[in-house]
C-alpha cells in the first residue's frame, strides 16, 4: 500500500483508501494513481509535488468527485464520494469544494461579480450577490464588481476565481497550480490571498505547484511519481 | 422513508426542479446578453421557414377572408340555384320571386362569327335586367348595362372580353353572329363581380342579355346551358338564419329539384378548396424550408456549445448538475428560437399586406390583408419545434461535457449518442412536429406522404453523407498533397460532408421534384396529349340531327374519325340507398360527387372502356334502368355490382342497377363517362349529342379550321372546343401553380445555402489553422484554393447525384402514381439545377475560406 498520509482520524478532511486510477483504452491505457491511500486533517495546508505526467492533476480530480477511481475510496467531509451519483456529486462540490485552475476559466460572458455568485446561486443561495461582492472586496477587486473578465488583468482573474472558490465557504479549496499563467509578482499575491482565505476560515487546502518554495508554506508536501504517493515529508521543504 | 415523509418530499422535488429552472434561465440571459453572436445562421434559419409558412397562412387566411367578405358579389346574390339543361319550373319560380329580388343569368358555351367567317368559341353570359344584383360590372368604355345591351339597329349589345377582339380580329363596334342572332361588341368586359366562382373558361367571355340569348336560339331542348338564379334576400330578413332558413325550405319544397344550392358563405366552394390545397403544397414547402433550415440550427448549436465547453466545464466544476446546465443551455436556445420565430412570423404577417400594396390591382382574388393569430401561432409552433428537433442532440451532449478538460489538456471525445432522456425527448419532438405537420393540413394523406418521403430522403442523406466519407476516408493515398488535403477534408472529424449533403441535397431533392413536375406537366399538355387527343369536342349537337351531322362531317373532313354520344347531365343523389351528402368517398372520387356530372347512355361499350366486372347488357336491352360504373369510382364509393344509383337528370330521379364495371383510358380525352346507362333509361328526356374528331394524321391548322367555318355555317348552335387550346389554357394554369411552387422550393436552396455559410464559418478556425500550417511549410494560396475548391467540388457532386436522382425519383412517383401518366427525365432542367448547386457550393465555400487564405502565418502561429 501507498500510505505515506499521516494518521486517519475522525477529523480528516479527505481520505483516500486503496485509490486506483486507469486513463484512456485499450493499449493507451495507463495506470495513472497507484493504490493511493491519503489523510488530510481538517484545516491542514498540504502541496502535491511532482514531475509532469506524474498524476497530481488526476489525483486532485480524484478529491473532487470529477474523476471516480477504479478501485479505492474516496471520503471528502465525511461523504464517501461514491455513495453519490453524478448530479449529488455536482451538488456536492458546490457547497464544500472550491476549485482555483492555472487558466483560472472564469466564464467569459459573465461580470467578475456574477462569476463569483454563480457557485452560490447553484446552491440556492439567496443572498449570493451580497456575498459574492464581499468576496470580491476581499480580494481587493470592490471596484471591478462589473467588469468581464476580458476586461481584466490575469492577476484580476485569479483574484476573481479565487473570490468564487472561496465564495461558498467550502470546507476545502483545491488549487491546481494557481500561478501556473501569472508573473512572479502578481502569483505572490495570489498565494498570499489563497493562504489568507486558508488561515482565516480554517478551509483544508491542496495546492498541486511545481513551486518548493511555495509547497514550503505549507503543513505537509507530498511527492507523486509516476501515479504513487513517494514520502509524506511534513515541512520537508521549509 | 415513512408514507408521510414521502409526501413532503414530493413538494420539496418540485419546489427544487422550479428553482433550477429559475436560475437556468436566469443564467442562459445573462449569457445571451453579449449578443447573438454565432447566432446568426440559426436565426436566419427559422426566421426564413417561420417567414414561409406564416407567410403563406396569412396569404391564405386573407384570401378567405376576401372570399368569405365579398361572398354576396362571387356568389351574385345572398343564395343561388343553378340548374343544368332545364329552366326553373312554374312552382320553384315562384317560391324564389316570393323571397327575394330574382336575377336569372344563362351560361353556355358558343360559336362566335365575325362577318368574314371566322369563328372562335366563347363563354356565354346572358344576364337579365335585375343583374348584378351586388358589385358592378367595368366596362371599357363605361357603359351603363341596359342600354349595353339592348337592341339597336337589328344587333343586341354586348360586353366582350378583349381577347375575343384579338382572336377574331375585330374591334369594338364590330359585329359577330352568335346562332342566330346578331351582336353588337359595344365595349370591352373588364371586370364581372361574380368571375371568381365561374371556374376555369375555355374561351373569353361574352355578356350578352337574355333577349339575345332566346333570339339566338341556342337555347334548345337539352341544350347544354347552366341556368343560374340568383336571390337577394330582402334587407330586413337578410341574416344567415334567413339564408339558411331559405335553402331548407327550398330543399323540403322542392327535394327532387336537382338543383345545386350555394350560400354567400360558401359562394365558390371549388375556390376555397383550391386555396386550401395549394395552401397545403406551399406550407409543405415551407416546412422542408425549415427542414433544411433544422440543419443549421443543429450546426450552430453544437458550435455554440463547443465554444461554451470550458463555460460549461467550469460551471459544473462550480456545481451546476448535468440537467443544470442542460436546462441553461435549452433555455438559451429556446429564446434565440422564439426570437427567430417572432421575426419570422413578423415578416410573414406583413406579407399579405406586401402583396395587397404592390399587387392589389393586378391579382384576380381578393385579398383582404389582416393579422391572422391562428396561422401565426401555427408557424411559430412549427419554428419552435424545428429548433428543438435539431437542437435536443447537441444540448443533450451538453449534459456530459466533462469537468477534466479544465485541468488537462483533452482531445474532443468521441460523438457519443446523448442520454436515452435526451433520445426519447427527440423522438417525441419529432413525432410531435410530424403529427402537426399531417393534422393541420388539408389533406392529411398528402402530408403523412411529404413527413414519410422527407423522414426517408434525411436518413438517406445522412447514410450518402457517412458512405461518401467512408469512401474518402478509404480512397488511396494521393500522391499529390493538394487532393490529400482535399479527400482528408471530406472525412476528417467536423467535415462539411453531412452539413452540405443533408441541407443542400434536401433543397436540391425538392426543387428537382418540382422541376420535373413542371417539364412533364407542360410535355402531358402540350405535347403528349394533343398527340393523342382530338383535335375538337363538339357540343350540342341536336340529337335529332344526328346523322346529319355525322355526314356533314364524313363530306368536309373525310380523313377523320367521328365519335357522337348522347350527354346528359345529372348528379348522383344516392348511392346504395345512402344519401350522397352522408357518402365518403376517397380524397380521389370526390369530384364524382361534386355538382352535375356528364351522363350518357349506350347499346354497346364504350370506345375507351373495358369491362372488368359484370356484363354488359344486350345491345337490344329494354327492361329496368342498368347502368355501368367507372371502376375506380365504385371501388372508392364503396358500389358492387347488383347495388343501386340514383341520380337527379332535369329534375327528376332516376334509379338504376349497377350491371357492369368499367375501367376507362381517360387519357385519350375521348368521350368518357363515369355513368354509361342503359338504352331507355331517359327515354323522352331531352338532350342534345356531344362528339369528337379525330384527323387520322393529327390534323393540320388547316383541315381544322376549314371545319370550323363550315359548322359555324351550317350548324351555327353547335359549340366547338378546340381540344389544343384547352389543354394550353390549362398547361397556363398549371404552370403558374407550380412556377409559385418552385419559387417557393427556391427558398429551401437559400436555407441551404446559409446552412453552408454557417458550417464554414463555425469550421474557419480549423481552415486558418490547416492554411497556416501549410504556408509555413511552403503551400502556397494556389495550392490551398485548389485543395480547398476540390474538397468542395466532391462534396457538391455527391450531394447532386443524391438530390437529382431523389428528386427524379420523387417526381417520377407523383406522375405516375398520383397522375397516372408516364414519366420522361428532363435531363437539362435536372443538370441546370446540379450545375447551380455544385456552383453555390463551391462558391460560397471558397469565399468563406477565402479569410483563412489571406491570414498571414506569423500573426495565427503567435497566437496558438
Amino acid at each position: 500500500m501507498n500510505d505515506i498520509s499521516g494518521h486517519p482520524s475522525a477529523g480528516d478532511a479527505i481520505a483516500l483508501r486503496g485509490v486506483n486510477l486507469s486513463l484512456g483504452r485499450g493499449s493507451a491505457r495507463v495506470h495513472v494513481l497507484h493504490d493511493i491511500d491519503l489523510n488530510i486533517g481538517r484545516g491542514e495546508a498540504v502541496a502535491l509535488l511532482g514531475p509532469s505526467g506524474s498524476g497530481k492533476s488526476t489525483l486532485l480530480m480524484v478529491m473532487t468527485g470529477l474523476e471516480r477511481p477504479d478501485s479505492g475510496a474516496v471520503i471528502v467531509a465525511g461523504q464517501d464520494l461514491h455513495e453519490l451519483d453524478e448530479d449529488g456529486l455536482a451538488r456536492y462540490r458546490g457547497r464544500h469544494i472550491g476549485i482555483v485552475f492555472q487558466a483560472f476559466h472564469l466564464i467569459p460572458t459573465m461580470t467578475a461579480l456574477e462569476n463569483v455568485a454563480v457557485p452560490l446561486e447553484l446552491a440556492g443561495a439567496r443572498d449570493a450577490f451580497a456575498r459574492a461582492e464581499r468576496e470580491l472586496a476581499a480580494v481587493g477587486l470592490a471596484n471591478r464588481l462589473h467588469h468581464y473578465p476580458a476586461e481584466l488583468s490575469g492577476g484580476e482573474q485569479q483574484r476573481v476565481a479565487l473570490a468564487r472558490a472561496l465564495a461558498p465557504d467550502p470546507a476545502l479549496i483545491v488549487a491546481d497550480e494557481p500561478t501556473g499563467n501569472l508573473d512572479e509578482a502578481t502569483g505572490r499575491d495570489i498565494i498570499e490571498l489563497l493562504f489568507r482565505g486558508h488561515r482565516e476560515r480554517g478551509t483544508t487546502l491542496v495546492l498541486v505547484t511545481h513551486d518548493s518554495e511555495l509547497a514550503a508554506r505549507c503543513d505537509r508536501v507530498l511527492h507523486l511519481h509516476s501515479g504513487r504517493l513517494a514520502a509524506a515529508m511534513p515541512h520537508e521543504a521549509k | 422513508m415513512s408514507a408521510l415523509a414521502d409526501t413532503q418530499a414530493t413538494p420539496r422535488r418540485q419546489g427544487a426542479a422550479a428553482s433550477t429552472l429559475r436560475l437556468a434561465w436566469r443564467l442562459a440571459w445573462r449569457e445571451l446578453r453579449g449578443g447573438l453572436r454565432g447566432f446568426g445562421v440559426f436565426i436566419a434559419c427559422i426566421a426564413l421557414g417561420v417567414l414561409a409558412i406564416a407567410g403563406v397562412g396569412s396569404v391564405a387566411a386573407s384570401l378567405a377572408d376576401g372570399i368569405a367578405s365579398a361572398g354576396q358579389t362571387i356568389l351574385g346574390g345572398d343564395l343561388a340555384f343553378t340548374l343544368i339543361q332545364r329552366q326553373a319550373s312554374d312552382d320553384e319560380r315562384a317560391f324564389l320571386d316570393r323571397h327575394g329580388t330574382l336575377s336569372v343569368i344563362a351560361m353556355t358555351r358558343a360559336m362566335a362569327r365575325s362577318a368574314d367567317g371566322r369563328s372562335t368559341l366563347v363563354e356565354v353570359k346572358a344576364v337579365d335586367a335585375a343583374y348584378p344584383l351586388f358589385g358592378t360590372v367595368a366596362t371599357d368604355p363605361a357603359l351603363p348595362l341596359p342600354a349595353l345591351l339592348a337592341q339597336r339597329d337589328g344587333a343586341f349589345g354586348a360586353a366582350v372580353d378583349p381577347a375575343l377582339l384579338s382572336r377574331l380580329d375585330l374591334k369594338i363596334g364590330d359585329r359577330i353572329t352568335i346562332g342566330n342572332a346578331t351582336i353588337e361588341l359595344r365595349t370591352a368586359l373588364t371586370g364581372e363581380p361574380d368571375r371568381l366562382a365561374g371556374g376555369i373558361g375555355f374561351g373569353p367571355r361574352l355578356l350578352i342579355g337574355d333577349a339575345a340569348l332566346r333570339a339566338s336560339g341556342l337555347i334548345q331542348p337539352g341544350s347544354l346551358v347552366r341556368w343560374l338564379y340568383r336571390l337577394r334576400l330582402p334587407a330586413a330578413g337578410s341574416g344567415d338564419a334567413a339564408v339558411t332558413a331559405v335553402e331548407r325550405e327550398a330543399q323540403a319544397a322542392f327535394p327532387d329539384a336537382g338543383w345545386e344550392i350555394r350560400t354567400r358563405s360558401k359562394a365558390s366552394p371549388a375556390l376555397d378548396r383550391n386555396v386550401e390545397r395549394f395552401t397545403q403544397f406551399l406550407t409543405l414547402v415551407g416546412l422542408t424550408t425549415l427542414l433544411v433550415g433544422g440543419v443549421g440550427v443543429a450546426n450552430a448549436v453544437t458550435a455554440h456549445l463547443a465554444r461554451k465547453r470550458d463555460a460549461i466545464a467550469t460551471m459544473k466544476a462550480l456545481g451546476a448538475t448535468g440537467g443544470t446546465v442542460f436546462a441553461i443551455y435549452c433555455g438559451q436556445m429556446l429564446l434565440v428560437a422564439l426570437f427567430a420565430c417572432v421575426a419570422g412570423a413578423a415578416l410573414g404577417a406583413a406579407l399579405p399586406y406586401a402583396i395587397a400594396w404592390a399587387f392589389g390591382a393586378l391579382i384576380p382574388l381578393p385579398v383582404v390583408p389582416s393579422l391572422h393569430g391562428g396561422a401565426l401561432v401555427l408557424s411559430v409552433v412549427y419554428g419552435m419545434l424545428t429548433a428543438l428537433a435539431f437542437a435536443l442532440w447537441p444540448l443533450g451532449r451538453a449534459h456530459d461535457i466533462s469537468v477534466a478538460q479544465l485541468f488537462r489538456d483533452q482531445v474532443a471525445g468521441e460523438r457519443r449518442w446523448p442520454r436515452r432522456r435526451y433520445v426519447v425527448a427527440t423522438a417525441a419532438v419529432v413525432a410531435a412536429l410530424a403529427a402537426l405537420a399531417i393534422l393541420t393540413t388539408y389533406d392529411h394523406r398528402i402530408a403523412a406522404i411529404f413527413v414519410a418521403s422527407a423522414a426517408g430522403v434525411v436518413v438517406a442523406l445522412r447514410l450518402v453523407a457517412l458512405a461518401a466519407m467512408a469512401i474518402a476516408r478509404r480512397l488511396p493515398r494521393a500522391r499529390s498533397a493538394v487532393v490529400r488535403l482535399a479527400v482528408g477534408n471530406m472525412h476528417r472529424p467536423g467535415a462539411l460532408t453531412p452539413t452540405v449533403v443533408l441541407s443542400l441535397g434536401l433543397g436540391l431533392a425538392l426543387l428537382v421534384t418540382v422541376i420535373e413536375l413542371n417539364a412533364n406537366l407542360h410535355r402531358q399538355f402540350t405535347a403528349a396529349l394533343p398527340a393523342k387527343a382530338p383535335s375538337f369536342f363538339f357540343l350540342d349537337i341536336p340529337a335529332a340531327d344526328g346523322a346529319g351531322f355525322d355526314a356533314f362531317i364524313r363530306d368536309h373532313a373525310p380523313a377523320s374519325s367521328l365519335e357522337r354520344v348522347p350527354m346528359l347531365r345529372g348528379r348522383i343523389v344516392a348511392a346504395n340507398g345512402i344519401k350522397a351528402d352522408d357518402l365518403k368517398p376517397a380524397a380521389g372520387s370526390r369530384w364524382v360527387l361534386r355538382g352535375d356530372r356528364g351522363i350518357t347512355f349506350a347499346s354497346t361499350v364504350p370506345a375507351g372502356s373495358r369491362i372488368v366486372g359484370g356484363q354488359w347488357w344486350a345491345a337490344d336491352y329494354s327492361g329496368e334502368p342498368l347502368v355501368s360504373v367507372e371502376s375506380r369510382t365504385a371501388r372508392d364509393l364503396d358500389l358492387k355490382i347488383g347495388e343501386a344509383i340514383t341520380v337527379n337528370v332535369l329534375g327528376r330521379n332516376v334509379t338504376a342497377r349497377i350491371a357492369n364495371l368499367r375501367e376507362v383510358d381517360w387519357e385519350n380525352l375521348g368521350i368518357n363517362f363515369v355513368l354509361v346507362f342503359s338504352p331507355g333509361t331517359f327515354v323522352g328526356a331531352p338532350h342534345s349529342d356531344i362528339a369528337t374528331l379525330t384527323f387520322a394524321d393529327g390534323g393540320t391548322a388547316k383541315e381544322e379550321a376549314a371545319v370550323i367555318k363550315a359548322l359555324a355555317a351550317a350548324y351555327p348552335a353547335v359549340s366547338a372546343v378546340y381540344v389544343k387550346d384547352a389543354l394550353t389554357t390549362f398547361d397556363g394554369v398549371v404552370n403558374k401553380l407550380v412556377l409559385a411552387l418552385g419559387g417557393a422550393s427556391s427558398l429551401t436552396l437559400f436555407a441551404a445555402a446559409l446552412v453552408l455559410g454557417g458550417a464554414l464559418a463555425a469550421g474557419q478556425r480549423f481552415r486558418i489553422y490547416d492554411a497556416v500550417i501549410l504556408k509555413t511549410y511552403g503551400a502556397t494560396r494556389a495550392h490551398l484554393m485548389a485543395a480547398f475548391a476540390l474538397e468542395y467540388l466532391g462534396i457538391g457532386l455527391v450531394t447532386v447525384l443524391f438530390g437529382v436522382a431523389t428528386g427524379t425519383l420523387a417526381a417520377d412517383l407523383i406522375v405516375t402514381r398520383a397522375m397516372e401518366f408516364p414519366f420522361v427525365f428532363f435531363a437539362g432542367q435536372a443538370a441546370a439545377a446540379a450545375l447551380a448547386a455544385v456552383a453555390v457550393t463551391l462558391v460560397l465555400g471558397l469565399a468563406g475560406t477565402s479569410a483563412a487564405l489571406r491570414r498571414k502565418p506569423a500573426e495565427v502561429l503567435r497566437s496558438l
